[in-house]
């Protein structure tokens, strides 16, 4: 077990402050630490938000240092990380999570101790790197109406990144309803909508489905009381299904959605719902603290110093998923996004004129479809997971794979390359040195 | 980017004519992959450009008595598609093939390959082609990743950005210009290329008032290969590029020619390399050796010395690969 992590890091902010990473990362149990962190200030721009400010970096860190160790124990890396689970603030959670990705990229098939044994040039090796986040839902407030035609709209001041947010509002809405995902309306983007916040801290989910399913559900409360009369029943009575409104303890006392907002006369319903982030979590419709396992299998040509991604796998738990194939999606744009920063990313200044030197795509690299590899992606839902709540997802997934794979790298070459991006002069530089620092 | 004149004269005579007689006042446009980017950055502001589109003698791979020609207007793709070309020079399609962009192969033509300026981050962000401020040569003290290896004591530090190159100098190939009034000469391709001694100079011998209108290969009977190390798997410049050519009788090497790229201001011809394979029975240890004398007279600037092992690497392979053709 674990017994103490010392820490010293160094890092800049730009012109502004700086905060050390969280260290040990994930590990927050282990009974002794220091952390010493120390801010250097550059001529260059502040610092900016990247997805999961100052986690990468936490990561990377604790499970390198960890896969050493592991590594100078001569212990498989994968038992040394379960060994120690229970330094973690959910053990269960991350057992199932290690043990789900290891069956996933075949580890015990494939794992070797540290410094690949098979003879020539091409090194392949496996790594390991678990993550944390907090995400719950930022405050958020949504108008849901419904139209004497017929028509709903879901109106909030938030937006989508591109991640689902249109998507999982309407599945919200239409399901509260009981109706098609076509026949609601979802709007964003503008300021006369009731406020929603920004997305950040992976927070919007949170927000806007307690704001929707709050609005959908007092909407659709008004229109039973409207229709209740006509059905001879009261409105606890009433359920709203498959497009009917019927009696819930006599499914063949129903009405059509149409006719039944025909009844509305000439005035819409139009009900606010409001996303309180304290009180939501309370209720257990949001939460917080979601954990994550990846692991990453590479080759590396110690001649020419290259890294090839073979395969990378993420297994990730965010509680209950709305929609499971964007909540996937999230994940795999979160792995090519790591690949990116652990073999490729990098912007270059230059220390004379300050002036950056690759503020173009071609020197400045991404990773392309040739370089990432074959990718997986499993989400944990069911028991245990479901019953907490939404909870955030855009930021988790994009900590681990510069960890991931630098361990990865270490255990196909038998040595750390101390620095990320993993470019082959730094693999090359770093086999020259024999794994020393300096 | 300035405004400039546009023209696509239909001869040869008429182009040559429409060139200016010193650099800069007139650019050549072929497929505009390296052009149009250096219009956009600024580093050339012509007042006037020459396309050669509508020239299509320039255009095309025919299989001649003694050798292949090849139009200068001819595209990456269509070189790495002919099967002519892959049939007995496969170092010329690897190269080809190693620019890796569909988007550029089908525009990027071979005498655009051959006369694209340096992507000198310094020189591509406005510092002039020796990366100078001042007195102080920024790639000299500053960020050389990706610079030369070889020639570094001169002011000029890039590396020369053609891919096709060093696989045309292997292979023994000659390059046709055409200057005002039709007048025409020949350049053995290991000729072509200089290392410019100003910033009036360019990376070629190439005069302002001249076009590269085709290629000869001869058909020697040489094996050859290229093999290129680069970071990305997809579309990405090299760290460096080895394209090798030599005869094989009874086992043993001769004509032997080893050139690199993209570790000197120009294509870089590896004499002792070469020397090291003539005469000898090719295995794995003479390709080592070779790979080891390329190395000779290598001088690494501040931060490019990883250039070195990696280069032994892309001659060992690249040795390998054309002995076993």
């Amino acid at each position: 077990m674990i017994k103490a992590v010392e820490t010293e890091v160094w890092g800049t902010g730009g012109n502004q402050g700086y905060n050390p990473p969280p260290i040990p990362y994930v590990f927050t149990k282990v009974p002794n630490t220091r952390l010493i962190g120390k801010g250097i200030r550059t001529n260059r721009g502040e610092q900016r938000a990247w997805r999961a400010p100052n986690h990468p970096q936490a990561c990377f860190l604790t499970m390198a240092a960890l896969e050493d160790a592991a590594a100078a124990l001569k212990m498989d890396a994968l038992q040394f990380f379960l060994k120690n689970v229970s330094l973690t603030d959910r053990a269960e959670v991350y057992t199932e999570e290690l043990n789900k990705a290891a069956e996933l990229i075949g580890y015990h098939q494939k794992a070797h101790l540290r410094g690949d044994p098979k003879p020539g040039p091409v090194k392949r090796g496996l790594g390991i790197a678990m993550h944390t986040w907090g995400g719950r839902g930022h405050p958020s407030e949504c108008d849901v109406t419904i139209h004497p035609d017929g028509a709903v709209e879901a109106k909030l001041g938030s937006q989508d990144l591109g991640t689902g947010t249109r998507t999982v509002i309407r599945m919200i809405v239409a399901e509260t309803l009981g109706l098609p995902l076509d026949a609601v309306d979802v709007r964003l983007g503008k300021n006369d909508y009731p406020r929603s916040g920004a997305s950040g801290g992976s927070t919007t989910i949170g927000g806007v489905s307690v704001s929707s399913r709050k609005a959908a559900t007092e909407a659709l409360n008004a229109l039973l009381s409207t229709v209740a009369p006509r059905l001879g029943t009261g409105a606890d009575n009433l359920e709203a299904t498959a497009g009917v409104i019927r009696q819930a303890d006599n499914p063949g006392n129903k009405i059509p959605w149409k006719e039944a907002c025909r009844l509305l006369g000439a005035t819409p319903i139009t009900k606010r719902g409001v996303n309180n982030p304290g009180e939501s979590q309370a209720a257990h419709l949001i939460d917080q603290g979601v954990g994550g396992v990846q692991m990453a299998d590479v080759s590396v040509d110690v001649e020419t110093g290259v890294v090839t991604m073979n395969e990378m796998v993420a297994v990730q738990d965010c509680g209950l998923i709305i929609n499971l194939k964007t909540a996937e999606s999230q994940v795999f744009g979160a792995l090519i996004m790591g690949i990116t920063y652990s073999l490729y990313e990098e912007a270059v200044y230059d220390s004379f004129t300050g002036r950056m030197l690759n503020a173009d795509m071609e020197f400045y690299r991404l990773a392309g479809i040739k370089d990432v590899g074959s990718l997986k992606v499993h989400m944990m839902t069911g028991e245990g997971y479901d019953e907490r709540g939404v909870i955030g997802l855009g930021e988790p997934p994009v900590i681990s794979p510069g960890a991931a794979i630098s361990n990865a790298v270490a255990n196909a070459l038998g040595l750390r390359v101390p620095e990320l991006p993993l470019t082959p002069d730094r693999v090359l530089t770093a086999l020259q040195k024999g794994g020393k620092l300096v | 980017m300035k405004s400039f004149e546009y023209v696509a004269p239909k001869s040869l005579k008429e182009a040559t004519g429409m060139l200016a007689e010193t650099w800069g006042d007139t650019e050549i446009l072929a497929g505009g992959t390296d052009l149009v980017t250096g219009l956009k950055q600024g580093i050339t502001e012509p007042k006037r450009v020459v396309s050669l589109r509508n020239l299509p003698e320039l255009r095309g791979i025919k299989s001649e008595q003694g050798g292949v020609r090849l139009g200068s207007m001819t595209t990456l793709a269509e070189l790495s598609e002919s099967s002519i070309l892959k049939r007995e020079f496969p170092s010329l399609v690897t190269a080809a093939k190693g620019v890796s962009s569909p988007q550029i192969m089908s525009v990027g033509t071979v005498g655009g390959d051959l006369c694209q300026r340096p992507r000198c981050w310094y020189f591509r962000n406005g510092y002039g082609l020796f990366a100078k401020q001042g007195e102080n040569s920024l790639a000299r003290t500053g960020e050389n990743r990706y610079h030369a290896i070889f020639a570094t004591d001169g002011p000029a530090l890039f590396v020369s950005p053609s891919g096709l190159a060093p696989a045309f100098i292997a292979l023994g190939a000659t390059i046709t210009v055409s200057g005002p009034n039709g007048r025409s000469r020949k350049i053995a391709a290991a000729d072509f290329f200089q290392i410019p001694k100003s910033q009036d100079e360019r990376e070629t011998v190439l005069r302002p008032n001249e076009i590269l209108t085709e290629i000869f290969i001869p058909s020697a009977g040489l094996r050859n290969a290229t093999y290129e190390i680069r970071h990305r798997h997809g579309l990405d410049w090299p760290y460096v590029t080895t394209s090798v050519a030599f005869k094989v009788k009874d086992g043993v090497a001769s004509d032997a020619k080893v050139v690199l790229g993209h570790v000197a201001p120009t294509p870089w011809m590896a004499r002792d390399a070469s020397n090291t394979l003539n005469g000898a029975r090719i295995d794995d240890n003479l390709a080592s050796k070779s790979a080891e004398a390329a190395t000779k007279g290598a001088n690494p600037l501040s931060q490019n010395a990883y250039k070195v092992p990696m280069l032994k690497a892309a001659v060992r392979r690249a040795v390998l690969a054309a002995a076993a053709g």
